[in-house]
């Protein structure tokens, strides 16, 4: 058996009761911390919590050789767990594609996940998103890619919102902040309103809107952040970013 | 000193009227006497002494060429000539006759218009003196003769005068019939390039003895054959050196018959220069406009325990000075020029200025490396320089004392810069790198530099000889898989056709050149036109052609794909040797939707991999680079010989009689041609003189393919057994 466990948002009690009571039965626990992570824990604080040992697993353990975590998964129960939802823009649908072709049975427990925060904490309605699209790093990507602007724009011009998320470097602990997104998306796209959201899922969350130039000037706390670009607003919504965000008249 | 100011003072003055100079290149045969004529000409502008004229050899200036007795880098140098009443600026480039170093004769080609082709009356054109000839005539440089060691029929053979001149028409005529050969297809040269005696194209003389003549200067002097016998028997050296100077003939020569840059610009830049033909670039370039923006090619790069990094190269247009902010190929941003000046002899001169047409050494370029472009305007650069010969043969060098290792590093890429027929593997790891040339004196030499220019001691390896891949059929498509699974290519590979690698090789058809340009290339070369459309990139001799059409993203994740290839074809499935040769097509590709699901650790394994699986499905072989060789030797030990080329995995070609003397020509293996000279020279009591020249890569033999593959994956330390689907030997 694969469980798919969601860690949710923030610290170690972002999880939902339903997964926390799903670790508590398995056998082993395997994690990856490449795609997202927990920016209030760390995996030894989860560990003690839940009282089972953890397996981190980097990109090539999970993408190139997952056979130790189905190997487990068919002697016994076995949890995989990711920061948000485990098959929200983490992707792991292939690993549990590769288990049913073991014949292992597989369910997903889902987490919070930031496509959730940047909804409730803006105020923005999760009807009116377009196409969610990543911002890289812009060494691994030569500059920001020709894709994420085209997104923002067809978005835009269909009046929707975009959640951009942004990227994070697992191995050397860095993350790209709301204001360096803000910076390098200002010029491209003339300057809109963006959205920061920073420690979601946390007692005090980070809400500000602005210009993105001005955006660019502000720092927004620790991370994790997320950048929402909004289209069209209806007036519910521009009275939230006014209420909730700061945004300027 | 007082003279050598003059000099310079003199050259400065002349530098400014581009009709007056001359740049030019001596180009031979090893050991045809090439230096020694050099430091004649030095001697006749009054650069060195009279005396050590022939035994100086100022133009080898390393140790090492002193010590060997042969020139190793090209070296420069300008002087000045009274021809008719006017002083003309000659800038010569002295070049490499030995086969090892034909890099840098074709770097040296590119920076002048004139060749001066020397042969030895003895021997005659040689296996080498083709290769110049070859380098010259396909940088558009004009050739002229000069026939050296005279003396030797006269005191040697005791020639006649008839004698003698039947052996110098048989020169003649082969020069002439190589150079007609040559030039037959080149469009861009109406003139007859052949040389006669008539025409004053042919220079004759000793080096040695330090005089000459041709048939202008006998016209001048009242001296014929005759005379010059009868004073070189009756040992009157001196005074026939004195009635007709060497220097004199062939500098006399070179002013009446080389063309001043102001006339071979406008038909070299064409030739040599594939950008916009139309711009004000190639407006400046073709005028030798010295207030135009400053083009600089270099061709040499070399180091001077003071000044640092020197590069030499041409100046095609605008004036270099101190200080300026120049564009380097290949490089971002901008360098500052330290210094301007020009060589003499072994030492650099600064000056002020140097304009276009004139051969510059500058410093400041640290971007620049030996075929870089630099510029005060970003442009196209000048065609790559093309290497007739790729690297054969790889050592390793490690450095014996630990603290050596940051100084070996930095002294390894250093010798990368200044000959870029030198290939560098640097390996932090286990600290021993390799180094790739072309022979084993090529890297003899490298390393000997490191020991001594650099004094630090080095361990190196037995030489190894450096191998290729190349499909042998067409392949199915395959699909590659990214890591994450969200990502799929299918491509397919096929042999690209000989005469499409030989355009590629000779930079016919290249990445650097405007796309419609290489496409016509391409088709001329033989490949089909919807192909040569698609061509997506150029990879060493492997193309790669995209025939997807309107797929969402790829074209932001096009660099990756290509670095995948890249990586795939640097590092062939077989034994991580370099693949040539194929024609590799990007059929299909689905792609995740985000640019973070596609980046670089999901698309280069699944591009690295497919290209693999693709490769071997084309049954792809080991290549093994080969020698032309060529035994001159004795009749009784012909066999001797011809059985060192047949005991080699080698195949004699011919054996026929020139002179009182056998020719032996074959192929051999460079492999099994390492330690041939020792050998030979035993097997035939040393009566034997050779001439090797690499020609190419050609695929083993299948019964020693398995064996050679496995070798090479341990010396590597890859898995020594091969993947299952490669089951072809």
């Amino acid at each position: 058996m694969l469980s798919f466990v969601g860690l949710g948002l923030y610290d170690e009690r972002s999880i939902t009761v339903r997964g926390r009571d799903v670790l508590a039965t398995a056998d082993q626990a395997f994690a990856e911390w490449y795609t997202s992570r927990l920016a209030g824990t760390d995996v030894g604080t989860l560990e003690a919590t839940h009282d089972i040992e953890i397996a981190v697993r980097d990109r090539a353990g999970v993408e190139q050789h997952p056979e130790p975590i189905l190997d487990a998964a068919e002697d016994g129960h076995t949890v995989f767990l990711t920061a948000g939802d485990t098959m929200i823009s983490t992707t792991h649908v292939d690993l549990r594609l590769r288990a049913h072709d073991r014949h292992i049975d597989t369910q997903v427990v889902h987490g919070t996940t930031a496509q959730t925060a940047a909804s409730s904490l803006t105020g923005l309605q999760n009807y009116r998103f377009g196409k969610a699209t990543t911002l890289p790093f812009e060494e691994t990507h030569g500059g920001v890619p020709d894709s994420v602007i085209e997104t923002i724009r067809a978005n835009r011009q269909r009046g929707l919102h975009t959640l951009v998320y942004l990227d994070i470097d697992g191995e050397n602990e860095r993350f790209m902040s709301g204001d360096t997104a803000a910076a390098l998306l200002a010029s491209e796209l003339d300057d809109p309103v963006g959205v920061v959201v920073g420690q979601a899922g946390s007692d005090d969350p980070t809400v500000r809107a602005d210009r993105l130039s001005a955006l660019a000037t502000e720092s927004f706390g620790p991370p994790l952040h997320l950048l929402v670009v909004p289209g069209d607003l209806h007036p519910i919504e521009e009275d939230s970013l006014s209420a909730l965000a700061g945004l300027p008249d | 000193m007082g003279r050598r100011k003059k000099i310079v003072e003199e050259c400065e003055t002349l530098m400014n009227t581009p009709e007056n100079i001359r740049n030019i290149a001596i180009a031979a045969h090893v050991d045809h006497g090439k230096t020694t004529l050099t430091d004649n000409l030095l001697a006749g502008a009054g650069m060195i002494s009279d005396e050590t004229a022939g035994e100086q050899l100022a133009m080898d200036t390393e140790e090492d060429e002193q010590e060997r007795g042969i020139t190793i880098d090209a070296a420069n140098v300008s002087m000045t000539h009274e021809y008719e009443g006017t002083n003309h600026l000659i800038n010569l480039i002295d070049t490499p006759g030995h086969v090892d170093f034909g890099g840098d004769v074709t770097r040296a080609m590119r920076a002048v218009d004139g060749a001066l082709v020397v042969v030895d009356a003895v021997e005659g054109a040689m296996p080498q003196t083709e290769t110049v000839l070859r380098q010259a005539l396909r940088e558009g440089v004009k050739p002229t003769l000069f026939i050296n060691k005279v003396d030797r029929l006269i005191s040697e053979l005791q020639e006649g005068p008839e004698e003698m001149q039947e052996r110098m028409t048989a020169v003649i005529r082969d020069v002439n019939d190589l150079i007609r050969g040559m030039t037959e297809e080149m469009d861009d040269i109406d003139d007859d390039w052949t040389v006669s005696v008539e025409d004053g194209t042919v220079g004759f003389g000793s080096a040695l003895y330090k005089w000459g003549v041709s048939l202008p200067s006998m016209q001048r002097t009242g001296m014929d054959f005759g005379d010059i016998i009868e004073l070189e028997r009756n040992d009157k050296r001196q005074e026939l050196a004195e009635r007709t100077p060497l220097s004199d003939v062939v500098l006399d020569m070179v002013c009446e018959h080389f063309p001043n840059p102001v006339d071979a610009q406008p038909r070299r830049i064409p030739r040599i220069w594939r950008g916009d033909a139309d711009s004000d670039l190639a407006e400046g370039m073709r005028l030798v406009d010295e207030d135009g923006e400053v083009v600089f090619m270099v061709t040499d790069i070399s180091m001077d325990p003071h000044a640092g990094e020197i590069a030499t190269g041409r100046v095609f247009s605008g004036t270099l000075e101190k200080g300026q902010e120049l564009y380097v190929s290949g490089t971002v941003g901008k360098n500052r020029l330290q210094s301007v000046g020009i060589f003499m002899g072994g030492e650099r001169e600064e000056v002020e200025q140097v304009p276009a047409g004139n051969v510059a050494a500058v410093t400041g370029l640290q971007d620049a490396i030996a075929g870089s472009t630099v510029s005060s305007v970003e442009m196209t650069p000048f065609e790559s320089i093309e290497h007739i010969s790729e690297p054969v043969i790889t050592k390793s060098v490690e450095a014996k004392n630990m603290d050596d290792l940051p100084k070996l590093i930095e002294t390894l890429q250093q010798v990368a810069k200044e000959d870029p027929t030198i290939d560098i593997e640097i390996n932090e790891d286990t600290g021993e790198h390799l180094i790739s040339g072309q022979g084993e004196l090529h890297l003899e030499v490298v390393t000997q530099r490191i020991e001594r220019n650099q004094g630090i001691p080095v361990t190196t390896g037995e030489p190894i000889v450096v191998f290729r891949e190349a499909p042998q059929t067409e392949s199915r498509e395959v699909e590659g898989i990214s890591p994450n699974r969200h990502n799929r290519f299918y491509i397919s590979v096929t042999p690209l056709d000989d005469d499409i690698v030989e355009a590629i090789k000779q930079g016919k058809a290249s990445m650097d050149m405007p796309e419609l340009e290489r496409r016509e290339a391409l088709q001329e070369a033989g490949l089909d036109k919807d192909t040569s459309q698609n061509v997506e990139h150029i990879h060493g001799t492997n193309i790669i052609i995209d025939d997807t059409k309107g797929i969402q993203h790829l074209n932001e994740t096009m660099e990756l794909v290509i670095e995948g290839f890249e990586e795939a074809l640097n590092d062939g499935p077989l034994a991580a040797e370099p693949v040539q040769g194929s024609l590799i097509r990007l059929h299909d590709a689905r792609l995740h939707e985000d640019a973070i699901h596609r980046g670089p650790a999901q698309v280069i394994p699944a591009v690295r991999e497919a290209l693999h699986n693709a490769l071997i499905d084309a049954e792809i072989k080991l290549l093994e680079p080969i020698q032309e060789v060529r035994i001159d030797v004795p009749n009784d030990h012909m066999g001797a010989a011809s059985g060192e080329i047949q005991g080699r995995r080698g195949r004699v070609d011919d054996m026929y009689q020139e002179g009182d003397l056998m020719v032996v020509e074959g192929v051999a293996p460079v492999e099994e041609m390492i330690g041939f000279s020792s050998d030979i020279r035993s097997a035939t009591e040393g009566r034997a003189s050779w001439n090797t020249e690499n020609a190419g890569f050609q695929v083993m033999a299948d019964n020693l393919q398995p064996e050679t593959i496995k070798e090479i994956r341990e010396r590597k330390g890859m898995k020594t057994e091969l993947p299952e689907s490669i089951d072809y030997f």
